[in-house]
């Protein structure tokens, strides 16, 4: 459960970028991403609610680019399937193999991630998402 | 055998429980069963993926499986890989089917959950007559190797990894980016290359073991907070240490965030298994008064083929100790 400021949020049938083992961990965050099946809700309405600021999805060459250095690290075969979907255990990455890949995104996109941040990372989706916001909060 | 079965039968309707024939499928033969291990006793199960090769056995596993493993299974890329995720699951229930010497449970009936760290377990839900025994147990498992650990009363975890495992990125750089400054320090001393990536990959997995034993996810003990490494301590007294060298080393743990406490009570060993691995374990000490520095691990290693095959193998060239106080039973 992720808590806005001010607000707390059902988010029960959405899927987030902050999973069930971030209980207790997250303080209060001004944006959420929310993607449902690919497709980003830019406003949410809710009852009572102030302000509720949502950022869209990763933007679809992130993706791919995190796809890319995914397929690498995993030295998958060139006809191998990775989407945003995919998920890092599915394709086989094991512990070592995602910390690799955190590196290899932080050097490629000049970021820094965060363990608390990477151990909520299961798809290539949030991974993008992730880099994106991270990306968004260094300019800002 | 047949009298064992009927022995257990008769208890079997002494006791409330719901309890399965081992022998619970015609096809399949019964699990040798095992004795839970004692205190500060560990025991390691490992499978070699490339020793199964009979696709009805692998279709006779896959039968074991709960649904959402099944289907997690089914979404997994690469022919090896998903072998070995298969053999993840099969060994973990078998091997804990294995110690339910009262009271016989089926592989397949057994239920896991994980904590709300997300560190897996075995969700016993039969009911209140039902003391379920304070088993622990952790997975590990690359394409090549799928191991199980088990203790009880205390946690464990451990890490299996390739000893020919290469890292994408330059070893230092990626040292420097999850590891402490003074195993940063350890690693850059050292000149050979070669020898610089073993050493990388030995301390890898003791800190997956640390951080899988203590049970909260990388961020509760980030990588760099916290540096492993191998004491000497000298050899007097009565314990008989499985070393080739004439000291013993202790591996152990220091946390720059937590000094004094948590950090004491772990203990770890680091193997070259079956030649092609470095396995490394990690348990709780058990609160001894006084605190009995140099106690060795008590280990037992088997290599199985679950329902086909089982071979003890502590002791034997397949189990060679690298670091850690380790007797070997």
């Amino acid at each position: 459960m992720a808590s806005v400021t001010g607000t707390s949020a059902c988010m029960t049938s959405l899927s987030c970028s902050f999973k069930q083992t971030q209980v207790g961990r997250i303080s209060s965050v001004n944006s959420v991403s929310l993607s449902i099946n690919g497709k980003s809700f830019p406003s949410l309405r809710m009852r009572s609610a102030p302000r509720f600021r949502v950022s869209c999805a990763a933007k679809p060459e992130t993706v791919d680019k995190v796809c890319q250095i995914v397929k690498k690290q995993l030295a998958l075969p060139a006809d191998t399937t990775v989407t945003g979907e995919s998920k890092f255990a599915a394709l086989g990455a094991d512990s070592l193999d995602t910390v690799e890949i955190v590196m290899g995104l932080e050097e490629e996109f000049g970021i820094s991630v965060e363990e608390e941040s990477a151990q909520t990372i299961s798809t290539v989706q949030d991974a993008a998402d992730l880099i994106e916001k991270l990306i968004e909060t260094k300019s800002a | 055998m047949f009298s064992f079965v009927s022995k257990r039968l008769s208890l079997m309707m002494m006791t409330k429980v719901c309890c399965f024939q081992r022998n619970f499928s015609s096809a399949l033969p019964p699990l040798v069963p095992v004795k839970l291990p004692s205190k500060m006793e560990t025991h390691f199960w490992y499978v070699l993926p490339d020793e199964v090769k009979s696709e009805s056995l692998l279709s006779q596993y896959s039968e074991l499986l709960s649904p959402r493993e099944k289907k997690n299974l089914y979404h997994m890329q690469g022919d090896q890989f998903k072998k070995s995720a298969l053999l993840a699951r099969v060994l973990v229930r078998t091997t804990i089917a294995r110690y339910q010497t009262n009271c016989q449970v089926n592989p397949r009936s057994l239920k896991f959950k994980k904590t709300i760290y997300g560190k897996p377990e075995v969700d016993w839900e039969n009911g209140d007559k039902w003391c379920p025994p304070p088993l622990h147990f952790n997975i590990s498992h690359t394409s090549s190797l799928v191991a199980c650990g088990v203790t009880v009363n205390v946690p464990i975890g451990i890490d299996v990894e390739e000893k020919q495992r290469r890292l994408k990125n330059k070893i230092l750089a990626f040292a420097k980016r999850y590891f402490s400054p003074d195993e940063v320090k350890l690693l850059t001393a050292i000149s050979d290359p070669e020898i610089q990536r073993q050493e990388l990959i030995k301390l890898w997995t003791l800190k997956e073991a640390y951080v899988k034993a203590v049970g909260r996810g990388f961020s509760a003990a980030p990588f760099n907070t916290f540096t492993i490494r191998a004491r000497v301590v000298k050899m007097g007294g009565f314990h008989h240490f499985d070393t080739q060298h004439s000291e013993a080393s202790e591996i152990v743990v220091e946390s720059s965030d937590d000094p004094e406490n948590l950090t004491r009570n772990w203990q770890f060993a680091l193997l070259d298994l079956a030649g092609s691995h470095y396995a490394a374990i990690c348990i709780e000490k058990e609160n001894s008064a006084g605190g009995e520095a140099g106690v060795p691990m008590r280990l037992t290693v088997w290599k199985t083929i679950p329902f086909v095959e089982d071979e003890r193998v502590s002791g034997t060239g397949a189990v060679v100790p690298i670091s850690g106080l380790i007797k070997q039973l």
